[in-house]
Parts: structure tokens; C-alpha cells; sequence
């Protein structure tokens, strides 16, 4: 028998990535001159006290000045303010007409059913009537019965909905919504944590402060003018992409006078499906408590909606803290400004985003606005999507210098990505990407991954216990070429168990691992015996995570099981340091389980994202916890910081990876939501390309996605 | 105000591998049932609890649960196999060399041609099985084919039937040229087992194809639909 056709051969067709950006800018450190103070003389001469006054005068020009640019600084934020309350106003009134039309959908619904089962017009109902002014009757229809509206009707509707949504890539765009969604939530909820622990984590912590001081002085009115427009763009851009998006609905059996409500009707449902039924409910309910127009219809049409969102419970409870967080901080907000009554407070929480809902991280158009304080900030977008693995991608390793990647996954396999060699996906905006070179030597999950400095090895660990060493083909290879078993340099064995993860140490080559066995083993992978030291403690349990202190040589920081992090000293292994969770009794905490230790490039910071959603921040110095904040709406899984230092990046089983300016108070950047659950995981590394502007995550939907 | 909610959260059963978790305990979770499973990765899911729990276990495996789309269940049962055949190839790796297995051959009948290239070739054994497993993996997992993994175009699901055939071949030759691996290999994964009763049960290769004795080939389910 002769096979016939070529499989799917590789076709590389067209060499894409031409965009280059600047990754990251550095801060600059504004100068912080002090100025010397009076000399103290113990006779007055005239010169002397010339100089004296002239001095002082100074001081309190300098002082004048400082509180001129406080006072600019906090009129342009009541300007943000007031701009963002606008927005959020008429977002406000925006869903509350949404509402109404949905309410109003319902009732043409059950006319038509009233109508196909007694074959009359239902008594009361005027069909003529407008959705507005249908809104504002609501009180009268309130005692509209119910009973036609049966169960089976529910899941009837239902069912087609789903069609709906399935026609129109619904889950695609809930990841979006979803992500809009959240993003805010959790910048305003560090916001207020970072209240309750010292922000102190650096000297450049004042010094950063000081030059936005002057970015605020100089041009206050034009950010907010600035904010205000892109508001309005954005609600522009919202209307007009949900029209486009639901034009092809519009002969959908619902009866509707109005398909431009149609439309609006439809954009709320769809945004707020399955997964995110729960967040409507919640918003809604925040609106609607509020509003005195609120009756018992309303809340039936909520209900009906809820019972939707039923099975999502869990994901609930997630949302209701973070929107008790957000309340938290919107009503500091209204304090501070002192405009808001508490109606607004309440009912503004978190629509804010909604604006934002279609600026899709999907779409290529160069939206620089996503976030409206920094206009020159970078964001990110999703270019290539590497599919090809069967199972979990485990781990990420980016080439130092070139466009490669490599990917590990519990299919047994690595996989080599030469970004630069694309085939053209069918929506233009992202690219796939076919593998190079697919690694097999491992029997079981692969489960880690670490680049060498030269980018000349790759090291792998897996579920099997082993590590090993390979030898990267030239990114250029033939995918079909002949196997060539020189390219697994070595294995490394010596654990007995799974290794779930590798670090290795830039200056001296070596690789450190960390191991289920409940040990941390130090390798030097070049030499004739590899193996250098092994690691382990007697109190914490089972390492997590390991990671080389990267400010110094000869340190690692290993996490426990035991949730204790601790650092030790290569040479001799014993323990130095000791890094505890803040308000744990010496006892294990299985919820704060750390899933990963990084430590920062250039600052004595190690950072660890905990199953509790919570990273927190610790100084390799004294151990002292510096900061922490919730992170993500479940486990945080992974950890990457830029070369630089100035970025933290972290992927959540909430399946969304989060940027973090580490420098400016550890605010939430960029959120992007970017794989998709099996079992109860998403998002399992995340990595920053060293020397080019990609980051990459990889997921349990056996994908792995470049942005750049 | 934050944690008393979520110390509720971990009571539940979450199902994931943690850093640290160790083999034995890797993927241990309680089993869920198919109805309650609700991510877009069902049925991979369902595949895998089942065969984590008795891989011998054929009739159980392929037993379709109520209401599921017969062309995703094949295909995430074929990247199954196409995953797990990784495992073979691993082994193979040891001991089949160009050298000595020139050619993708099983019985003396048939050589192989490697279809993964511009213009088929005669690929040495090694390499057909990597080229096969690494073509499989990119057709399974291509946008054009198969964009989702939820529902599938029926002439995408008629693509099956081809990958079936040439990943056969690594069965049949690692038992025909190397059957101690084949053996030590099939005694831990059943797999050829499953796979013969797999693409026998859908229809997706001809009896005359199957080669590799099974042990228990008599009783083949739902041969009679087929
Ligand atoms: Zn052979
Ligand atoms: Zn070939």
C-alpha cells in the first residue's frame, strides 16, 4: 500500500514578524537634590545672615514649588475622576436601558407563547408599546403572572442561545469581556492592600513618586481631556463593533421592533453567557438595588438570568470578593472626591470596564489606549498560537537572542518554535506557527524547562524523575529531517521522583532543580559528574519551586510544601534565611501553597505566587515580607520578570496571565485572558523573551501563545 | 474579609498537579462524572480519567457517553493514541536505528513511504514513525482541520481515517522488528489493544490492515455496527 497524499507538510510560507517594539522603558530616577541646609555660624555677620535669609528663601521656594506640584497633581486626578465618574455614568444609564430592553424581549416572548398556546392576545399587554416607555410602567406590569413561563421553556431558550453564541465564537469573546472585566477589579483591590502593608519595597519607591509628581504638573488638563475623549472613543468603538458583531442575528425569531435594541439586547446576554452570567448578575443586582425603579419583574428577569449562570457557584464567590474589594475602594474614591452620592458609589462598580469590553487583545488594530494614565505603556497582543501539542504545555523557555521558543508538555514531548517561520492563520490578526523539532527522550509529562545562557542547551525535567540535556537543533531545520540522537546531549538522573522545576544560574552555568523526591539537587551539567550538591529540609516538606538568587552568587531560594520559603547557601546548603507568609502560626497553610519562587535580576526581591491568588514580595536581605496583593481570581501558578527588572508578569488558573509595573506601586498594567481550563488548571508557566519584546503563556488547552 | 470565603473554596476538590505532587500521586484525583464536567475539554478529560483508571479496560473506553458528538469523540480518542504512541517512539528510539531498519516495513509485504514530505519518501523506519507522529500532531492540531475542539466539520472527521492507517505502522513495526519493546510496551498501555478495537469499532481502516494479533481478536465490540 502507497500512501497517497503528504500529510501536512510544512509549508512555511512568508516570513511575518516585523514588528519590533521597545519592550520597556526604564523609569527614570529623578534626581531627588536636597538642599543643604543653613550652616550654623556663631557670629552674625551681615554677610552671614544675607546668606542666612537668602538660604531660607530658597527652602522655601523649593517648599512652594513641592506643594504646587502636589496641588496640580491632585486637581488632575480630580479631573481623572470626574472624567471617569462621567464615564461611568453613562455606562450606567446604558445598562440600565440594556436591562429594560431585555425585560422587554421577555415580555414579547411570552406574548408570543401566551398567543401560540390560547391563541389570543394575552389581556393586559400593549403591544404597540415602546421599550422605554415600557420601562417606565414597570410598576403596572408588575403583577404580570408568571405561570406561563415554565421550565422547559428555560432550557429551550437556553439551548438556542448557546447555539447563538456558538455561531458566534462566543467563548472568544467572553474571554475578552471576561478580561476587561476583571482587570480593574483587581487594580483597585491592591490598590487598597497596599494601604495595609508597607509599599516601602525600595529606595526608588519615593524617587518614582517624585517623577510622576512632575508628570502631573506638567500637563494636567490635557490628561484629562485626554482620558475623557478616549472614554467616549472607547464607547464609540464598543457600539459599533457589537453592531457588526450581531448584524447576522438580526432575522433571530425574537420579535423585536427595534433591531437596533436587538442588538444592545444581545451584546449583554452574550457577554455574560455561562461563564460570565455570574458577573452580570452581580452587576445588575448592584443597579438595580439602587434604583428606586426596580420592581418585581426586573427581578424576575434576574433570577431567570441566574439560573443560568447555576454551576458556576464556585467562580461566584471569587467575583463577590473582589466586588466587595472594588466597593471598597470606589466608596475611598467617592470620599476623595467628595462628588459622589452613594447611589452612583454603588451602582458604578465595576462598568467601568464594560467601555472597554471589545477592545479585544485578539485584534491588531494598534490600540494603545487600553490604558488611559500611561499613553506611550506597550500592550500587549496575542500574535502566534502554538498549537500542536496533545496535552498541558507545561513549561516556557525563550532562545536568549533569537525568535525561538520551546515548549514543554505532558504529551512526553518539547517542541521547538522558530517565530519567524509562520503559516497564515485564517484571522489575520494572530499567526500559527508550526513546531521545528519535536524532542522525545522523556516517559511521561514534561513538566519543566530551562534555557543555558548561550542558548545552545535546553533543560528538561520530567514526571519521570529525569533531566535532560539537549543540544537545540539550528532553528532553521528541516521538521522532517532525519533523527539525529546527538541532540539529547545527556540525562541527568539522580532524583527519584517528579522534577518540577529548573533554574540556572547565568554566571556559572549551573542548573539547579528541584525535585518530589524532597530534595533540590545542583548540577553542572558540562562536567563529568554532574552532580554538586544536594538540598533538602527536615521541617518544610517537599521544595515547589527553586530559583538562583540572581543580585548574588552562591544563593538559592527553594519554596516548601510547607508554604516557607527559604534561602540557602550553594556552598555549604545550610539554610540563611527564611521567608514566612505574613500571619502564619509556624503551622502549614495548604492555602497558601507557593506554586512558584522567582527572584528579582537586580534587586534583593524574591517574589512567590501562591495558590491563595495572593504573589507576595520578600527582601533576600532580612526576609521581611514587602509587599503582597491578590493577584488573580484563583491560584497564581507562575512567575516571569523582564531583564530589566521593571515588569512582573503572572499566569493564573483564572486563565488570564497579568502584567505588573514592579517600579510604579505594583499596578496591574495589562490583563489578558489567554487559555482555557481542563480539570480545574489554565495558565501553567509564563515567560519574557530575554532579549525581544515577547512574552508567552502556556496553557492545559495544550496551547501555547506568543504576544507581542 | 477576603479569606473567609475562599478557605471555603479549597474544600472542594480541585483537580490539579501542583508543584511537588509527585508521580504516584500525579492526576489522583476522585473521578468526575461526564455530565458534571464542564469545560470545553470534556471528553479528553473523560478519555483520560478512564483510561487512568483501567487502560485494559476497551469496552469501557469506547463506550460513548449519551448525547456526545461522535466526530469529537474520535478525534480526541485518535489524540490520544497519537500522544501516547509518543511513549512507543521513545523506546523505539533506543534500538531502532537507520542502520538497521533501513525501511518502514512490517511484514515483507509492504514498504512504507513516508508522507510527511513535498513528494513521499522512503524514510527509514525511525524517522517514518517520528515524521508520522510529528504530522499527526500538526494535522490533529491545525486551524484549517480542526479549529475546534468542541465540534468538528464532518470532512474534517473523514481525515481520521488516513492518520489511523499510518500510525498503525509503528504498532506493526515495532512488533514485527522489535517485539520486546512492542511487548513491554503494550503490557503497561494497552494500547495497540485499544487502538485495534478503535478503528474497528468506527470504521476507520479495514480488517485486513490489522496485523498485529490482539489477544482476545475474536470478540471485537461493535464490529457488527461497523
Ligand atoms: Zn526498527
Ligand atoms: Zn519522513
Amino acid at each position: 500500500m502507497m500512501d497517497e497524499n503528504s500529510l501536512n507538510g510544512a509549508q512555511n510560507v512568508g516570513v511575518g514578524q516585523s514588528r519590533v517594539n521597545n519592550a520597556v522603558t526604564g523609569d527614570k530616577i529623578a534626581d531627588d537634590a536636597s538642599n543643604g541646609n543653613a550652616q550654623t555660624v556663631p557670629q552674625y555677620t551681615i554677610p552671614g545672615i544675607l546668606h542666612f535669609i537668602e538660604h531660607e528663601w530658597q527652602r522655601f521656594q523649593a517648599e512652594r514649588s513641592q506643594w504646587d506640584t502636589d496641588r496640580a497633581e491632585l486637581q488632575s486626578k480630580i479631573a481623572v475622576l470626574l472624567g471617569e465618574r462621567k464615564g461611568l455614568q453613562t455606562t450606567h444609564s446604558d445598562l440600565i436601558r440594556r436591562i429594560k430592553m431585555l425585560e422587554y424581549a421577555l415580555r414579547q416572548e411570552r406574548i408570543k407563547f401566551h398567543r401560540l398556546k390560547f391563541g389570543c392576545d394575552p389581556p393586559t399587554v400593549d403591544l404597540t408599546q415602546s421599550p422605554d416607555e415600557q420601562g417606565l410602567e414597570l410598576n403596572a406590569d408588575a403583577e404580570y403572572p408568571y405561570s406561563p413561563v415554565t421550565n422547559q421553556m428555560w432550557e429551550r431558550g437556553r439551548a438556542r442561545l448557546q447555539n447563538y453564541l456558538k455561531e458566534i465564537g462566543w467563548t472568544e469573546t467572553i474571554i475578552d469581556v471576561r478580561s476587561k472585566c476583571t482587570r480593574n477589579l483587581l487594580k483597585l483591590g491592591n490598590a487598597e492592600q497596599e494601604e495595609n502593608i508597607s509599599p516601602n519595597v525600595n529606595g526608588t519607591e519615593t524617587n518614582n513618586k517624585r517623577a510622576s509628581e512632575s508628570q502631573g504638573r506638567d500637563q494636567p488638563a490635557k490628561k484629562s481631556q485626554q482620558q475623557q475623549a478616549m472614554a467616549d472613543a472607547l464607547l464609540l468603538d464598543t457600539e459599533a463593533a457589537v453592531m457588526s458583531s450581531f448584524a447576522f442575528l438580526e432575522p433571530a425569531d425574537v420579535e423585536m421592533d427595534d433591531e437596533d435594541y436587538m442588538g444592545d439586547d444581545m451584546d449583554l446576554v452574550t457577554g455574560s453567557s455561562d461563564s460570565d452570567m455570574k458577573q452580570l448578575k452581580l452587576k445588575t443586582k448592584g443597579v438595580i438595588v439602587n434604583d428606586d425603579d426596580a420592581d418585581a419583574e426586573a427581578e424576575e428577569v434576574l433570577n431567570d438570568l441566574n439560573r443560568l449562570a447555576e454551576g458556576e457557584d464556585a467562580n461566584m464567590n471569587m467575583v463577590v470578593n473582589n466586588q466587595r474589594i472594588n466597593e471598597g475602594s470606589m466608596k475611598r474614591r467617592g470620599v476623595m472626591t467628595g462628588l459622589v452620592g452613594d447611589e452612583e458609589v454603588d451602582s458604578s462598580l465595576g462598568l467601568g470596564e464594560l467601555a472597554e469590553l471589545t477592545v479585544t487583545n485578539e485584534s491588531e488594530s494598534t490600540y494603545d489606549v487600553n490604558n488611559s494614565k500611561e499613553s506611550y505603556r506597550k500592550t500587549w497582543n496575542a500574535k502566534y498560537t502554538l498549537r500542536s501539542h496533545f496535552d498541558c504545555v507545561r513549561a516556557l523557555a525563550f532562545h536568549p537572542k533569537e525568535s525561538v521558543l520551546i515548549t514543554g508538555s505532558e504529551d512526553h514531548t518539547l517542541k521547538l518554535w522558530n517565530l519567524q517561520k509562520t503559516v497564515p492563520a485564517k484571522k489575520s490578526a494572530s499567526l500559527d506557527v508550526e513546531p521545528l523539532y519535536t524532542f522525545r527522550a522523556h516517559n511521561g509529562p514534561v513538566l519543566c524547562l530551562a534555557m543555558s545562557s548561550s542558548g545552545e542547551q535546553c533543560y528538561s525535567g520530567g514526571l519521570d524523575g529525569v533531566i535532560n540535556c539537549w543540544n537545540l537543533p539550528n532553528s532553521n531545520i528541516d521538521p522532517y529531517d532525519s533523527y539525529d540522537p546527538e541532540v539529547l546531549k545527556c540525562s541527568l538522573e539522580g532524583h527519584t521522583d517528579a522534577v518540577w522545576r529548573l533554574a540556572v544560574n547565568h554566571t556559572k552555568g549551573n542548573l539547579v532543580s528541584a525535585s518530589a523526591d524532597g530534595t533540590v539537587k545542583l548540577w553542572s551539567p558540562q562536567s563529568k559528574i554532574p552532580l554538586l550538591n544536594t538540598y533538602s529540609s527536615d521541617t518544610e516538606g517537599i521544595p515547589t519551586s527553586v530559583d538562583f538568587v540572581r543580585d548574588e552568587t552562591d544563593k538559592i531560594v527553594v519554596s516548601y510544601k510547607s508554604a516557607v520559603s527559604i534561602i540557602h547557601d550553594v556552598e555549604t546548603g545550610k539554610p540563611i534565611l527564611k521567608l514566612t507568609p505574613n500571619g502564619m502560626s509556624g503551622a502549614t497553610d495548604p492555602t497558601k501553597y507557593i506554586n512558584r519562587i522567582i527572584s528579582h535580576p537586580t534587586m534583593p526581591i524574591i517574589i512567590t505566587a501562591h495558590e491563595d491568588r495572593w504573589i507576595r514580595f520578600y527582601d533576600a536581605n532580612d526576609g521581611t515580607l514587602l509587599h503582597a496583593m491578590v493577584a488573580h481570581l484563583d491560584a497564581v501558578t507562575s512567575l516571569a520578570i523582564d531583564v530589566h527588572g521593571l515588569y512582573l508578569l503572572s499566569g493564573s488558573h483564572d486563565c488570564s496571565i497579568r502584567l505588573w509595573n514592579i517600579a510604579n506601586k505594583k499596578t496591574c498594567v495589562q490583563e489578558i485572558t489567554a487559555h482555557r481550563k481542563k480539570f480545574e488548571e489554565s495558565i501553567l508557566d509564563v515567560a519574557f523573551h530575554p532579549s525581544k519584546p515577547f512574552i508567552a503563556s502556556a496553557g492545559a488547552d495544550a496551547i501555547a501563545k506568543v504576544f507581542v | 474579609m477576603v479569606m473567609e470565603a475562599q478557605s471555603q473554596q479549597t474544600q472542594q476538590i480541585l483537580r490539579r498537579n501542583r508543584p511537588g505532587t509527585s508521580a504516584k500521586e500525579f492526576c489522583q484525583w476522585p473521578d468526575e462524572n461526564f455530565e458534571e464536567m464542564d469545560s470545553t475539554l470534556v471528553v479528553q478529560q473523560y478519555i483520560q480519567q478512564l483510561i487512568r483508571k483501567d487502560p485494559s479496560n476497551v469496552e469501557k473506553l469506547l463506550t460513548m457517553p449519551d448525547g456526545q458528538d461522535e466526530g469529537v469523540w474520535k478525534y480526541e480518542h485518535l489524540r490520544q493514541f497519537c500522544m501516547e504512541l509518543n511513549g512507543l517512539a521513545v523506546k523505539l528510539q533506543t534500538q531502532c536505528f537507520p542502520a538497521t531498519c533501513t525501511q518502514m516495513t512490517a511484514t515483507e509485504q509492504w514498504i512504507f513511504l513516508c508522507a510527511a514530505h513535498k513528494t513521499p519518501k522512503e524514510c527509514p523506519a525511525i524517522d517514518y514513525t517520528r515524521h508520522t507522529l510529528d504530522g499527526a500532531a500538526c494535522l490533529l492540531n491545525s486551524n484549517k482541520y480542526f479549529p475546534s475542539r468542541v465540534s468538528i466539520k464532518e470532512s474534517s472527521v473523514l481525515k481520521l481515517g488516513s492518520v489511523c492507517r499510518r500510525v498503525y505502522r509503528i504498532f506493526s513495526h515495532a512488533y514485527f522488528h522489535h517485539r520486546r519493546i512492542f511487548n513491554e510496551f503494550e503490557e503497561q498501555t494497552f494500547l495497540c489493544l485499544r487502538f485495534t478495537h478503535f478503528v474497528t469499532k468506527y470504521n476507520l481502516m479495514s480488517k485486513d490492515n490489522l496485523i498485529v494479533p490482539i489477544s482476545d481478536a475474536g470478540e471485537i465490540p461493535g464490529e457488527s455496527e461497523a
